[in-house]
């Protein structure tokens, strides 16, 4: 099995407060894993440091075989990286925006890549709307785009599917199953417990920094749980611990 | 909500929106900093009184919060945008009238009341506390205390209700702000020698000064407040794709995406060419006018030189506007370094630094100062690249918000106003001597190295 990412005791701290807290995973290619848990238990940190945005306070990565602090940029070249909450340049417009990641990136057929996804998301009515202008839904759109417009192995997305309408919410899943169907690998985090349930080959749960529990859905499903309460138990259990 | 109610909200949500970004410790201190080089500077007025009298202290010293009141006034006050600006989207109290029963112009006034209080409590308070605490050393009657404070009070609100009226004037239309300043240029012109209310004021304290300098603040304030104009961000802007073409143009540079983005940030954001008016033409345009008092003071002075200085520190601004419309934050899940960033945003720097040249330039041709002109280029470019410098070194890509850091915007001033006064006494005894600040671009080269590995490590905060 082809491992994309290996995570080894990974921790983050800020000051006094442990975001990140010894975390080791692994996910191979063609899976899509899940990262699971409440608001601000260091899901967000945890895409940072496996993309070399932030440095772990200890332990290691590898993300397609880069070692994350010591080869960040070529970690980032190499992945595509959707973030929770940073938005695309304000005074640019949405194709604008898309053709300055491609020059980043170096690539070709620029037109044809934009046209692609401004199709496949329908919002080629947008293309030329100041990216500040936009509404939330058609920012995710672009900011999706943006992170597979030079069709990476593998893509991490901190919360893939918010303020996308239900048709749209369809529409990326049915495309992040097809492609890691075809050998692209998905980690995504979110605290939507139906979409990991839905389309995750496999998750991890996380609170307060730590992992606790991390499975196949099927295995879960299989034995007739259900992922909502199979969570709250974990990590109220956590809180009471 | 009443107007009191709205007014302490304001005042306490601005003090958090300081506080929470350079946290409270250091922006409680950012007064205090205020008192410490109010105080250091007002003792050394007798040192330099042969060549600065005290007078003329006191009257640059009106000009400095006449300008700090118009920087606090355009920033943000920026036409359509101006609230959008200044907040960003963020749900704050400037919006309450998308929902609640609050009128944009009430919400307006009080802001205005708000920014006055606020700063002149960390403004125009502390500098007059520094001042204070010198004057048993430096023999000056204690008397001008209050009138120092007053009269500075006045110059700073002139500035910001100045900044005020001409960014109402834009929000309606470009043309009457050009029809505008046209108008009070032809005035000042007719004028002759122009009196400074609040400094007339000062000198010769009395009914009329204190009346006409409330004129001056009161009437483009109440203008501005009723007919304030605010568009929120839900109106759609649509270009056609120029990104590419001009990042075309700009690729023998190096950069040239981000080059490219930064001009249409510059381009496209309401402030587009009031920036240029309110943040750099119109503070240089004071300066040279004062300068044009000053040398009628202290004869012997070259005011091109003193201009330069000036320039170079101002057209250090610049670098603001680059890095007012993003921050690395945007750029850090590609593969960008935090120095390619730096790099860019140097190359932006450098071509709008064009235009300061051109005010040199121009200013050279209206006194007829051929003679001291290449002097006064190497002391624009050797200025405003040390200036520059320091700032990138202090702050990164964060001016904006950095520099109300206490120990960061002390850190700025022993940088930089220790280099600018001796180029500035250099020139005044032979401006040939200016010719020596071009010792300063090897340290800006220095400093700027620097910076770009000490940033290289930011990381983005928060979990």
């Amino acid at each position: 099995m082809h491992q994309m990412i290996e995570a080894e005791t990974l921790t983050k701290q800020y000051g006094t407060v442990t975001a990140v807290d010894g975390i080791s995973l692994s996910i191979v290619r063609g899976e899509l894993f899940g990262l699971l848990g409440p608001n601000g238990s260091g899901k967000t940190t945890m895409i940072r440091m496996l993309t070399g945005q932030v440095r772990p306070t200890s332990g290691s990565a590898r993300v397609m075989g880069l070692d994350v602090v010591e080869d960040p940029i070529r970690v980032r070249e190499l992945v595509g990286i959707i973030p929770e909450q940073e938005t695309p340049p304000s005074f640019l417009t949405a194709e604008e925006y898309l053709h300055f990641v491609a020059r980043i990136r170096g690539l070709d057929r620029i037109d044809a890549r934009c046209d692609h996804w401004f199709d496949l998301l329908e919002f080629q009515d947008k293309r030329d709307v100041l990216c500040k202008d936009l509404s939330r839904g058609t920012r995710q759109k672009l900011m999706f785009a943006q992170a597979f417009l030079h069709e990476p192995c593998l893509v991490l997305i901190d919360e893939p599917l918010i303020n996308l309408d239900p048709i749209m919410q369809r529409k990326v899943k049915d495309f992040l199953r097809g492609y890691t169907s075809k050998g692209g690998t998905v980690f995504l985090s979110t605290h939507i417990l139906d979409i990991a349930e839905e389309i995750c080959d496999r998750i991890g749960i996380i609170h307060n920094g730590r992992l606790l529990h991390a499975g196949r859905v099927d295995d879960l499903t299989g034995s007739g749980r259900h992922l909502e309460p199979f969570f709250l138990d974990l990590v109220r259990g956590d809180v009471g611990a | 909500m009443l107007v009191p109610d709205l007014f302490f909200a304001m005042m306490k949500e601005e003090w958090r929106i300081h506080s929470t970004v350079f946290g409270g410790f250091w922006f409680a201190l950012f007064p205090v900093m205020i008192v410490v080089f109010a105080f250091l500077g007002s003792l050394t007025l007798p040192l330099f009184s042969d060549a600065v009298p005290y007078t003329v202290a006191a009257l640059l010293a009106q000009i400095f919060f006449l300008l700090a009141g118009a920087m606090v006034g355009s920033f943000g006050l920026m036409g359509r945008e101006f609230m959008n600006r200044r907040f960003g989207q963020a749900s704050l109290i400037a919006y309450v009238s998308r929902s609640l029963p609050i009128s944009e112009r009430r919400i307006f006034a009080t802001f205005l009341m708000k920014d006055t209080i606020y700063y002149i409590l960390l403004y125009v308070l502390p500098f007059t506390v520094g001042f204070a605490a010198a004057t048993p050393f430096i023999s000056i009657d204690p008397g001008y205390i209050l009138l120092a404070f007053a009269s500075l009070a006045l110059a700073f609100l002139i500035g910001l209700s100045a900044v005020c009226f001409l960014s109402t004037l834009y929000a309606h239309s470009v043309r009457l702000l050009a029809a505008t300043l046209v108008v009070l240029a032809l005035a000042l012109f007719h004028a002759g020698t122009v009196v400074f209310p609040p400094y007339s004021f000062f000198l010769d304290p009395g009914l009329e000064p204190l009346a006409l300098s409330l004129l001056f603040i009161l009437i483009p304030a109440a203008i501005s407040v009723l007919f304030v104009t605010v568009d929120y961000p839900d109106q759609v802007k649509r270009f056609k794709n120029s990104f590419d073409s001009l990042a075309e143009r700009l690729s023998p540079l190096g950069s040239e995406h981000f080059i490219a983005k930064d001009a249409l940030d510059l381009l496209r954001s309401e402030g587009g060419a009031g920036k240029v008016v309110f943040s750099f033409l119109l503070p240089v345009g004071l300066i040279w006018l004062c300068l044009q008092i000053l040398i009628q003071f202290v004869p012997g002075i070259d005011p091109l030189m003193i201009f330069a200085v000036l320039l170079g520190v101002i057209s250090s601004t610049i670098y603001n506007w680059m890095t007012e419309f993003d921050s690395f934050s945007s750029y850090a899940f590609l593969p960008v370094e935090v120095s390619g960033v730096i790099d860019a945003k140097l190359k932006s720097y450098g071509i709008l630094s064009l235009l300061p040249v051109a005010v040199l330039v121009f200013a050279a041709a209206a006194t007829g100062g051929a003679a001291p002109f290449i002097p006064a280029l190497a002391v624009l470019i050797s200025v405003s690249a040390y200036t520059l410098a320091v700032t990138v070194y202090l702050t990164g890509l964060h001016p904006n918000v950095m520099l109300y850091h206490a120990g960061v915007f002390a850190r700025y001033v022993l940088a930089t106003s220790p280099v600018l006064l001796l180029i500035i006494f250099a020139s005044i005894f032979d401006p040939l001597n200016a010719l020596g600040s071009l010792l300063l671009v090897p340290a800006a080269a220095f400093l700027l190295s620097r910076s770009r590995r000490g940033w290289q490590t930011w990381e983005i905060s928060g979990y």
